[in-house]
């Protein structure tokens, strides 16, 4: 019953403030401006992505139209390896476009996206774990990083709630207001968790409203996905609980509102500066990534041993492969280098593969062990959801490279037997060229990062608890 | 006076406090950059040495087989990022250098780490340009307000001392700490680094004039840190005013910058890139495509010069000397493209030159990773000296099949002593001229900002008179 007296209470006392409007407005403009960027960057993204099937679609539409007039006999072939018909050709100028298209939520949090390319064509010739996946950029952007939305949830969000907080009981007992509340009959731990709880959905009304208005306003498609916009609404606010748990439990400390501030904001510089950059940098200390360049070291000299026995090669490789082989041995194949090429990259793959997944494996590990470390720091846990959530996780990136993989094998393995068959390419043959599709992985830790952000909350509020029972006496009389 | 003022702050918990963190974290990360350091520089030499043997113990082959083979460039690490790894982690460390491509800088060590590396590292230069100014604020936030507050202000300047000599105390109790700390950078680093065998050239007059810039960057923050405090009735408006202000100059500025210079200036695509240059190709020189139609017009030239019918008749191969024009002109698409590109580059540092009015942050960032050569400069630099060796590594073997063959021999075959003939890959940085050339504006741009500070300083004299 007296709560409710306490919170209409506060409530009219902070609304009468004009702390409030400035706060909102604040809010609504750092998001606003995040949310502008984001969606600029993805636009940029899509754009990019979209130019590139255009101009596949055209050369392809070409491509087509010569096949059809060659066939047609309208079109003389001048040499032989200039015939459109030729599925080399095909196979290595009209490599699909594997693109990893942004995810819907993709403008809240840049991640990872700034560092790797988000498409990529792979073709007949070349490896395509070879492929670059870096994106051609200034260094010192991924250095400053992007201003966006994670952002201002990460970084600036506890701020404000520092600044909102920091004197909640302090100030009262400064002013002296403190020993009438005491007089009413209900205990300080209640009122404070009560006042606390006014701001804390006063500022959370700020953030969801801030946030959703945003998203309207730059075209983002609310109603569609309402269950993730529930699930980043709830991972900031949750967040942002722990600040304001934070600041009661220092308040409870006893200090003053100055001593207070100062130690909020040491708490802040801990747990969102130092902390993730002492175990990054641990991290890359003790357990450093393997060496890409000892990795390529080993790849070059497993390709000059294969390079040594080409001859021997494409015979072994019919002897694998009988199915292949001609049938009829006194037509040339005009794919003679292809084939001869197919045949080393077996070889090759077979000499590599073990480096390459020995190199996968350590890096794997490495990464898995740095990914336990998220939970040092309610921030960390944060960043990592906000990027599962925008598919910009580093896991989003190493599915993507791992389907183009994959995909380079299928389009290998769709010219491959008909090139040894000496085959041409028909324009009807294009539906049936295999086509790239980025599946997204199944995110898994949402639960468990969900969880570690309530344990620390109910630590912070645990040890506010025991703090209030020890000093509840000092509390009451300094 | 000022010795009054030093024995408050140091009786203070909270200085003791911060001050144990720093150097803590100090040492800690100098610790843990110089073993980063030794890890990357042996990488590095075991790196040259592979790639070296790579190359020489190449069995017989046509000398442009070779060309195509190639071989690599890595970027040294130089002394100096022991303090500031500027963007290192977020540029490529290897060229791949062949035949008729110019390739990017591979393996950027951010793309081999989790998300995680993305708050930053505990390096040095992180406590510099971030916390530092933090620590200023701290202990300075209060500096009159707190005088205020218990009316000690008032009684300070009404025993006499002025204005100027109370604000000159307080800004000295200030310095002196900053000042200490950054004597204890100097010598634990000057120190590692010199003590160091294989830590490469190490200046000391580098390492002063980095410390220097940094001396400048904290008395920024000191003028700004006690006008803003002579100007606040209360200690708590003074902090939060203070915190603002470094949250919106080291934090927000940096990323607004950012982002405008890549809505301003964005580089095209990796992809977009290579297409445009592979465009450009096509319509010109092929040494693989003596059929096609820029050869063959070369080729009459050629025939004529020589006077001579057939290419046969040359006293070259002429393979080999196609391949060479092929290559001299695909250089020049490239050079153009990356001129573009360098251009795109200028006009984002343009971007961030101008914002560097908005927050001392930038221009001392910059300045920092430009002594120590980690900065974006550092790696062009870097990406065109290894370009430079490209083309005169492609040009000595194409210039053995041409001189040494005759046209049409496509048996020719090198041997190991023109893998050795050809010089390994040495890299000069920058000079120290060079950089400060280019980093002219932002030292300019720092000057006019402890200077505009300074003036600050002085109007809070002003306001302080009773």
């Amino acid at each position: 019953m007296f709560t409710t007296t306490i919170f209409q209470y506060e409530w009219r006392q902070l609304w009468r403030d004009r702390w409030i409007i400035a706060v909102l407005g604040l809010f609504l403009l750092l998001t606003a401006y995040a949310v502008f960027n984001g969606t600029e960057k993805v636009a940029t993204r899509t754009a990019a992505i979209a130019k590139a099937k255009d101009e596949l679609a055209r050369a392809e539409a070409k491509q087509k139209s010569d096949i059809d007039s060659v066939a047609a006999g309208l079109k003389a072939v001048k040499e032989t390896w200039r015939d459109p018909r030729l599925l080399s050709m095909v196979g290595s100028r009209l490599g699909r476009v594997a693109a990893m298209e942004p995810q819907p939520f993709a403008f809240v949090s840049t991640g990872q996206s700034d560092l790797f390319a988000h498409y990529t064509r792979p073709v007949l010739y070349g490896e395509a774990s070879a492929l670059g996946f870096s994106e051609l950029s200034n260094p010192v952007q991924l250095l400053f990083g992007s201003f966006d939305l994670a952002f201002v949830c990460i970084y600036l969000l506890p701020l404000l709630v520092l600044a909102f907080s920091y004197n909640i009981l302090s100030a009262e007992r400064e002013s002296g207001t403190l020993r009438l509340t005491l007089a009413q009959p209900v205990s300080v731990f209640r009122w404070l968790l009560a006042k606390l709880s006014v701001r804390f959905l006063l500022l959370a009304a700020i953030v969801v409203f801030s946030v959703v208005l945003s998203f309207l306003v730059f075209g983002f498609p609310v109603h569609q996905h309402v269950s993730t916009l529930l699930l980043l609404l709830g991972f900031v606010l949750a967040y942002m609980l722990f600040w304001f748990l934070v600041a009661l439990l220092v308040n409870l400390l006893g200090q003053s509102s100055g001593s207070n501030a100062v130690a909020l904001v040491s708490i802040w510089i801990a747990l969102v500066l130092i902390v993730p950059a002492v175990i990054s940098q641990m991290a890359n200390t003790l357990y450093p990534v393997p060496s890409r360049i000892h990795l390529l070291h080993q790849y070059r000299l497993a390709e000059a041993e294969a390079e040594k026995n080409a001859n021997q090669i494409l015979k072994d490789y019919y002897r694998a492969h009988p199915e292949l082989a001609p049938k009829d041995s006194t037509q040339a194949n005009s794919y003679q280098f292809w084939l001869e090429y197919f045949a080393s990259v077996d070889v090759l793959k077979a000499a590599v593969q073990p480096v390459i997944d020995r190199h996968d494996q350590a890096l794997r590990a490495q990464q898995q062990w740095v990914e336990q470390l998220r939970f040092a720091s309610p921030s960390i846990l944060l960043q990592t959801s906000l990027n599962q959530l925008a598919g910009t996780a580093p896991a989003n990136y190493t599915a993507f490279r791992e389907q183009v993989i994959r995909f380079a094998d299928r389009w290998r393995g769709y010219f491959m037997p008909r090139m040894f068959a000496n085959e041409r390419m028909q324009s009807a043959d294009f539906d049936q060229l295999p086509a790239f599709v980025y599946e997204p992985p199944h995110v898994r830790t949402f639960a468990t990062d969900a969880l570690a952000l309530i344990v620390f909350c109910a630590a912070v509020l645990g040890l506010g608890l025991w703090q209030y029972q020890k000093r509840a006496a000092a509390l009451l009389t300094s | 006076m000022i010795k009054k003022e030093l024995k408050e702050l140091v009786r203070e918990g909270r200085f003791r406090w911060a001050i144990a963190v720093l150097v803590a974290l100090l040492m800690v990360s100098l610790f843990v950059s110089k073993r980063y350091y030794a890890f990357v520089n042996n990488q590095h030499a075991e790196a040259r040495q592979n790639a070296r043997q790579e190359w020489v113990s190449q069995e017989k082959k046509n000398p442009h087989s070779a060309a195509h083979y190639g071989t690599y460039a890595f970027k040294p690490k130089y002394p100096l990022s022991l303090l500031d790894q500027g963007v290192d982690k977020y540029s490529g460390v290897s060229i791949f250098l062949e035949a008729h491509r110019r390739n990017e800088a591979q393996y950027m060590a951010a793309q081999d780490q989790t998300a995680l590396a993305r708050f930053g590292d505990l390096t040095p230069d992180f406590i510099l340009i971030f916390i530092i100014p933090l620590f200023i604020i701290f202990i300075g936030f209060n500096a009159f307000s707190r005088e205020r507050e218990s009316g000690t202000l008032r009684l300070l300047l009404s025993q006499g001392a002025g204005a100027w000599k109370v604000l000159l105390a307080k800004w000295v109790a200030l310095l002196v700490p900053v000042v200490s700390f950054l004597a204890l950078v100097l010598l634990l680093s000057g120190w590692l680094l010199s003590s160091t065998i294989d830590f490469g050239e190490f200046q000391w007059s580098a390492l002063i004039g980095l410390i220097g810039i940094y001396l400048v960057y904290y008395l920024v923050f000191i003028n700004v840190t006690l006008f803003v405090s002579a100007f606040t009735k209360r200690s708590n408006t003074s902090l939060v005013a203070l915190l603002g202000v470094w949250m919106v100059a080291c934090l927000a500025m940096p990323k607004v910058a950012s982002s405008m210079a890549d809505k301003w200036y964005p580089y095209p695509t990796q992809l977009e890139f290579e297409e445009q240059i592979a465009r450009d190709k096509k319509a010109g020189l092929n040494g693989h495509e003596p059929w096609g139609e820029a050869s063959k017009k070369l080729e009459q030239e050629t025939l004529a010069q020589y006077n001579v019918t057939r290419v046969e008749d040359l006293p070259f191969n002429w393979n080999g000397f196609l391949m060479q024009k092929g290559e001299e002109h695909e250089a020049e698409i490239y050079f153009t493209h990356y001129q573009l590109l360098k251009e795109t580059f200028e006009n984002q540092s343009r971007v961030y030159r101008a914002t560097a009015a908005l927050s001392p942050y930038l221009p001392t960032r910059f300045l920092s990773m430009g002594v120590c050569r980690t900065d974006y400069h550092a790696h062009w630099d870097f990406a065109n000296a290894a370009e430079r060796y490209r083309l005169e590594l492609v040009g000595k073997l194409n210039g053995d099949l041409m001189n040494n063959s005759k046209t049409g021999d496509w048996a020719y075959q090198a041997d190991a002593t023109l893998w050795q003939a050809i010089p390994e890959f040495q890299y000069q940085p920058l000079s120290y001229s060079a950089i400060i050339n280019i980093q002219k504006s932002n030292l300019l741009t720092l000057a006019i900002w402890v200077l505009i500070s300074f003036f600050a300083l002085r109007a809070a004299v002003h306001q302080l008179k009773p």
